[in-house]
């Protein structure tokens, strides 16, 4: 993805703010983009006030069962119907928001923070540096992915936040690589040069300078990578490794169900329908924000 | 004691239940083993001999020709049946090598390469089988009572010390010799008088000396007859073994019984039961066990005929009773761990978790073995008060966050069970939830098979542990109870020593009179009541489907994987 | 330059595979505690046996030591045997290779097949609902969790079909049990696997086709084609597709080390014997030296077909040799 520096180069030494501007607006724009963008804070906002939720709305706890009355339909009292120990699907269901996109932004975060750094240092200094943290790169991403998930799972049975650094530990180098290429064809540009050549130290170079501009690849890098985390979630707990029960997550609410399909077919429905909502929201925002930024497509 | 590995043979056998239940999403995958049912078994529909029973056999004559695909959750190990440990091997070696002794579903031994029972001496130590006349293997050859005593030999002389014989250890502790005085007579002689031994150790697939006796141990264990046999004695021979996928078997036509009429028989792995449900719907497998929560789709599908029985194969715990453990410190008292299961609501569970498919267990042992005690001196019942008083008796008090604590140590600990069963990990969670109302911290934890086996047989390091296991058709419980399994290696992972139980359960281990054993029996069940250090939870039930063109299976208690003498009077209507 | 370079690749491969595999064999050993592979098969181990196990198998030296032993015996072919089952790990490698291969090539012909139409129908027609259901179709081939597809897609076509008297697919496996093996046979069976997972390239795919396609067609060169009057028709095919294609087969490729071990949720779901699932099942049962094995195998594959891409962008693009 090639950043636009001819078109600015007789801006002022800021030149990435008029591209910002242009580029939100674009944003804007695409209203099914921003309708997107607004479905994932929703979810996320609602997950982040579960207990109110709980409290107020539902009236359960995530994870009391009440096995007299397991596989009720949606109704009274239980809004989205009951699972096979009678704990209510909607309160799970939003406490399980929490878990997966906790899980998710907290990945994303991670991956984001060592990769950029990693691929920022690689891709400013080059040379021998660039080599060495490349080729450790290297090895991250020859890994395949979903071995080491498992291997890893398998190992250390994860909580939340360990399963969000095992995925960030396999997801950081893509970015890094990412990252230093964006660097990379930033480096030559003239005011970069021209920075440097008035004495600007390396750190006020790299923050003030290139940072700004790679931002866009790495929103849209956390974007794609929110629905693609809550997916490997899925699939871990599919495998049997994911979030330990009692504590419910999107992923392991659905494969719980899968077994109970024709029993029951609800309890599939909805944690379902609230991953594949979630999914393509945030591979339609990141898809978004990726065209909006990318001046090619006019 | 050290250097003490003695599990009994059959312990063994039932330990392969206890450890097939690793596979990924394997639900409760109803294991058999060798066991007795009788005719109290709770009203279930109940398979009895020969006569009329619901589904499979019928008055019509069994037509030759055609295949039967069963489905399974494991894939086979070898086809060596001194070397096989687990359910899967078992029951397809056992398709292609008969023992001296096979069992009838409800848990009697009958003869198979041996005409009957054997003769037993006066002093019970010596059994002298008397093999059928003109036996031979699928090559032709005869096979002979060389061939038996070869195949003892590789668990119990010392010649074949190399070769990892998992039987080694029972085989070497009770058997003092076997000899073939004439190649129709094989005389076996024990170390001492072992009630079970019969039942134990005498059902192994016999083996042939011409094709493997010239192997010395070391490289038996490596043999390529171990994955693929070249002869076989039994109903079926082998033809293929597609790692991972299935195992194909033909027809055998110098199996002393008769030929087979199938042609052919497939064993299908699959990777959990929801698979297998949609197989046995689909038409894709003709036989395969039903998860209880599959039960009521599969029976609607209306493509198969389902048979429902009781088995003796349970869920239960086990607190961790060595006094170095915090399990030691927690549970010593004998009233904190009657007070944990008086607070267990198992009979909502038949229902809710079980679907209806199992039974409360009132006892250690099973509904359907002879020496069953339907009314030991404890029978737990829900009682939420009784269970609250006993532990305010035993001292430990509610503190101000509702977690009892005694002596500065609150009630709190982990319970440790395998992933993947779906039965296990609803009930751990809806004993978190019963516990914690009476002011017990429990936390589930679910880990991989194999390090939930290695937990409870060499590490030792849980404080509770749920899981399945199975008994087989003798009433012995020394597995799971007598202290010598408690060393490493045994599956006493309670670390259980009771004097009293250890005598009992040896004094009825060495007398062959049964009412005298059942007596025993009765007083060893009062003692484990009492003292629970392992309650028995459910007894499930043996779920089975065929479809509709598979006539004459006839699954029972004992009769469900390893001893399969009905399938060689399996046919297809279709003869396809 | 071009030498220099590749001998600077195939190092940086080498480091790669030994730093994969080392990790992987770091982390089992993390876990292992007194664990002994197979323990659950032989349960009655005393502990002599139990010590003289981990002795032949290695487990009681520092895993720096069996990682060395281990690559040394890789390094002459011998991935060693399972140490579930004492069965060599080559076997079943090769056993299972095929059946992977079969089922990740066909998802990305298909995935191929249907990306470009997509693609070039989205760029056409961009802005209009076409584009935007387009879109959305593809976008939402990517949102579903693949185990859920593939499970419903089972409960369709093979359960509900067949209960309905329809002609319906096989659920599972490779060939019918009895009787299959032909070529019709195994591509019934190979039909909803394979599309499960095309879905994933799919959404990729045509969405890059498009994007690759609009910039294409936004070039001078097209401008000229139109004003010398040639059809619409050969602008859009001879010159656009043929220029947006390019890129598309470097991401394509791109994706060709990955093919041996992406296949593994979809492996598992339909029974499929290959080696994602292998590695898998292995893992759960802690079988060291066939998971090492399969790890190696893959990793070797990855690097080796990144250093092929890497090499002929070397080629085709002399910049990149200097980088």
């Amino acid at each position: 993805m090639d950043m636009p520096g001819g078109a600015f180069e007789g801006e002022s030494h800021r030149p990435a703010q008029s591209y910002w501007n242009e580029s939100w607006e674009r944003l804007r724009a695409n209203r099914i983009g921003v309708a997107a963008g607004v479905l994932l804070l929703v979810f996320a906002l609602i997950a982040l006030a579960a207990p109110l939720f709980s409290q107020f709305v539902t009236h359960f706890d995530p994870t009391r069962q009440h096995l007299l009355d397991n596989f009720r339909p949606p109704g009274r009292p239980y809004l989205l119907g009951t699972d096979e120990l009678g704990r209510d699907t909607l309160t799970r269901l939003i406490y399980g928001g929490r878990v997966t996109l906790g899980v998710a932004f907290l990945t994303v975060a991670l991956s984001l923070s060592l990769g950029s750094t990693v691929g920022l240092l690689a891709g400013y200094y080059g040379g021998w540096l660039d080599d060495v943290l490349m080729r450790i790169v290297d090895v991250f991403l020859a890994i395949p992915a979903i071995f080491l998930f498992i291997l890893m799972s398998i190992l250390f049975r994860p909580n939340a936040i360990t399963l969000a650094a095992i995925i960030a530990s396999v997801g950081w180098g893509g970015v890094a690589r990412l990252v230093r290429g964006e660097v990379l064809s930033v480096k030559q540009r003239d005011f970069i040069l021209a920075a440097r050549t008035i004495g600007a130290r390396d750190v006020r170079v790299i923050f003030r300078h290139l940072l700004p501009n790679v931002l866009p690849v790495l929103i849209v890098a956390a974007s794609l990578g929110v629905g693609q985390i809550i997916l490997i979630e899925a699939a871990l707990d599919f495998l049997g490794l994911g979030i330990q029960p009692p504590t419910p997550s999107w992923g392991n609410m659905l494969t719980n169900a899968e077994s109970y399909f024709f029993h029951s077919t609800w309890l599939v429905v909805f944690p379902g329908i609230t991953i594949f909502l979630t999914v393509l929201a945030s591979n339609i925002f990141g898809n978004a924000v990726r065209d909006a930024f990318d001046p090619r497509l006019k | 004691m050290s250097g003490d590995e003695d599990v009994e043979q059959k312990g063994f056998e039932q330990f392969q239940r206890f450890l097939d239940e690793w596979s990924r999403r394997d639900f409760l995958k109803g294991l058999g083993a060798t066991g007795a049912w009788f005719a109290f078994s709770a009203g279930v529909v109940e398979f009895l001999d020969a006569c009329a029973s619901a589904s499979t056999t019928t008055s019509q004559t069994g037509k030759k020709g055609g295949h039967v695909v069963e489905g399974a959750f494991s894939d086979v190990r070898t086809f060596n049946s001194m070397l096989s440990s687990d359910t899967a091997s078992n029951q397809v070696l056992g398709l292609m090598f008969d023992g001296l002794l096979n069992s009838k579903k409800n848990g009697d031994l009958v003869g198979a390469l041996a005409q009957d029972l054997p003769k037993t001496s006066s002093d019970g130590l010596t059994y002298t089988f008397k093999l059928r006349p003109n036996l031979k293997w699928s090559d032709g050859q005869p096979l002979t009572a060389d061939d038996v005593v070869f195949t003892y030999q590789l668990g119990y002389d010392p010649q074949y010390k190399d070769f990892a014989s998992p039987r080694r250890g029972d085989l070497s502790k009770y058997i003092a010799s076997v000899t073939a005085p004439d190649p129709q007579t094989v005389v076996v002689t024990t170390t001492q008088v072992f009630a079970p031994f019969l039942v134990s150790h005498g059902q192994y697939g016999i083996l042939p000396k011409h094709v493997l006796g010239s192997l010395s141990g070391k490289d038996l264990n490596t043999a390529p007859f171990n994955s693929a046999p070249t002869v076989s004695n039994g109903a079926f021979k082998f033809v293929s073994w597609q790692s991972g996928q299935q195992v194909t078997l033909a027809r055998n036509d110098t199996y002393w019984a008769g030929p087979a009429l199938l042609d052919q028989y497939i064993y299908k792995v699959l990777p959990d039961s929801t698979t297998v449900a949609d197989q046995l719907k689909t038409g894709e497998i003709d036989i395969g066990p039903v998860d209880p929560s599959q039960f009521d789709s599969v029976k609607a599908s209306g493509n198969t005929n389902i048979i429902e029985f009781p088995v003796a194969i349970f869920d239960f715990y086990a607190y961790n009773l060595d006094p170095t453990k915090l399990g030691g410190k927690l549970f010593a008292q004998k009233e904190v761990r009657q007070a944990l299961v008086y607070a267990l609501d198992r009979q909502s569970w038949v229902q809710a978790i079980y679907f209806g498919h199992a039974s409360v267990a009132t006892s250690v042992e099973p509904p359907t073995s002879w020496a069953f005690k339907a009314k030991p001196q404890v029978v737990y019942t829900f009682d939420v008060a009784k269970a609250n008083s006993l532990l305010d008796g035993a001292g430990w008090v509610k503190g101000s966050d509702g977690i009892r604590v005694k002596d500065g140590l609150p009630l709190r600990f982990e319970m440790h069970t395998n992933a993947g069963n779906k039965q296990r990990e609803s009930i751990l969670q809806v004993m978190q939830q019963s516990w914690k109302d009476i002011g017990v911290d429990a936390t589930p934890k679910l880990i991989q098979f194999p390090q939930l086996v290695t937990e409870i047989v060499s590490t030792r390091t849980f404080d509770v542990f749920l899981v399945g296991f199975s008994w087989g058709q003798d009433p012995d419980e020394s597995p799971l109870f007598h202290s010598r399994n408690a060393a490493p290696g045994g599956f006493n992972g309670a670390d259980f020593k009771n004097a009293d139980v250890d005598a009992t359960l040896d004094a009825a281990l060495t007398t062959l009179d049964q009412n005298k054993r059942k007596q025993l029996y009765y007083h060893f069940q009062d003692v484990m009541s009492d003292q629970v250090p392992a309650p028995i939870l459910m007894f499930n039930k043996g779920i089975w489907a065929t479809s509709k063109r598979v006539m004459a299976a006839d699954f029972g208690t004992y009769n469900q994987f390893g001893n399969r003498p009905w399938m060689k009077d399996v046919w297809v209507t279709d003869g396809k | 330059m071009l030498v220099k370079f590749i001998v600077r690749r195939l190092f940086a491969s080498v480091v790669v595979v030994l730093g994969v595999t080392a990790v992987t064999l770091f982390l089992m050993d993390r876990t292992r505690g007194a664990y002994v592979p197979g323990i659950d098969l032989n349960p009655a181990l005393r502990p002599e046996d139990i010590a003289r196990l981990r002795a032949d198998l290695g487990l009681d030296q520092p895993f720096y030591v069996w990682y060395v032993n281990w690559l040394w015996n890789v390094m002459h072919g011998d991935f060693g045997r399972s140490m579930i089952d004492g069965s060599p790990v080559m076997t079943h490698i090769l056993e299972r290779l095929p059946n992977t291969l079969e089922l990740t090539l066909t998802a990305v012909l298909i995935g191929i097949v249907l990306s470009v139409p997509l693609g070039v129908i989205g760029a056409l027609r961009r802005g209009t609902k076409t584009d935007h259901s387009l879109t959305i179709f593809s976008v939402a081939g990517f949102a579903v969790p693949q185990f859920w597809l593939g499970l419903m897609l089972i409960l369709i076509f093979s359960v509900t079909f067949e209960h309905n008297g329809w002609p319906w697919l096989p659920s599972g496996g490779v060939t019918s049990p009895f009787g299959g093996g032909d070529l019709g046979d195994r591509l019934l069976h190979l039909i909803m696997p394979a599309t499960v997972l095309s879905f994933f390239y799919l959404s990729l795919w045509s969405r890059f086709t498009r994007s690759s396609m609009l910039e294409v067609l936004s070039q001078d060169y097209i401008r000229t084609a139109r004003a010398k009057g040639m059809s619409e028709r050969r602008v859009v095919y001879l010159h656009g597709l043929r220029n947006a294609l390019i890129p598309l087969v470097t991401l394509i490729g791109l994706e060709l080390p990955g093919l041996v071990s992406g296949g593994l949720v979809v492996e598992v779901v339909f029974s499929w014997p290959g080696l994602g699932r292998l590695a898998f099942e292995r893992a759960l049962q802690y079988d060291y030296t066939t998971v090492m094995g399969v790890v190696f195998f893959t990793t070797l594959l990855v690097v080796a077909g990144n250093l092929l891409a890497d090499i002929l962008y070397a080629i085709l693009d002399p910049r990149i040799r200097y980088a």
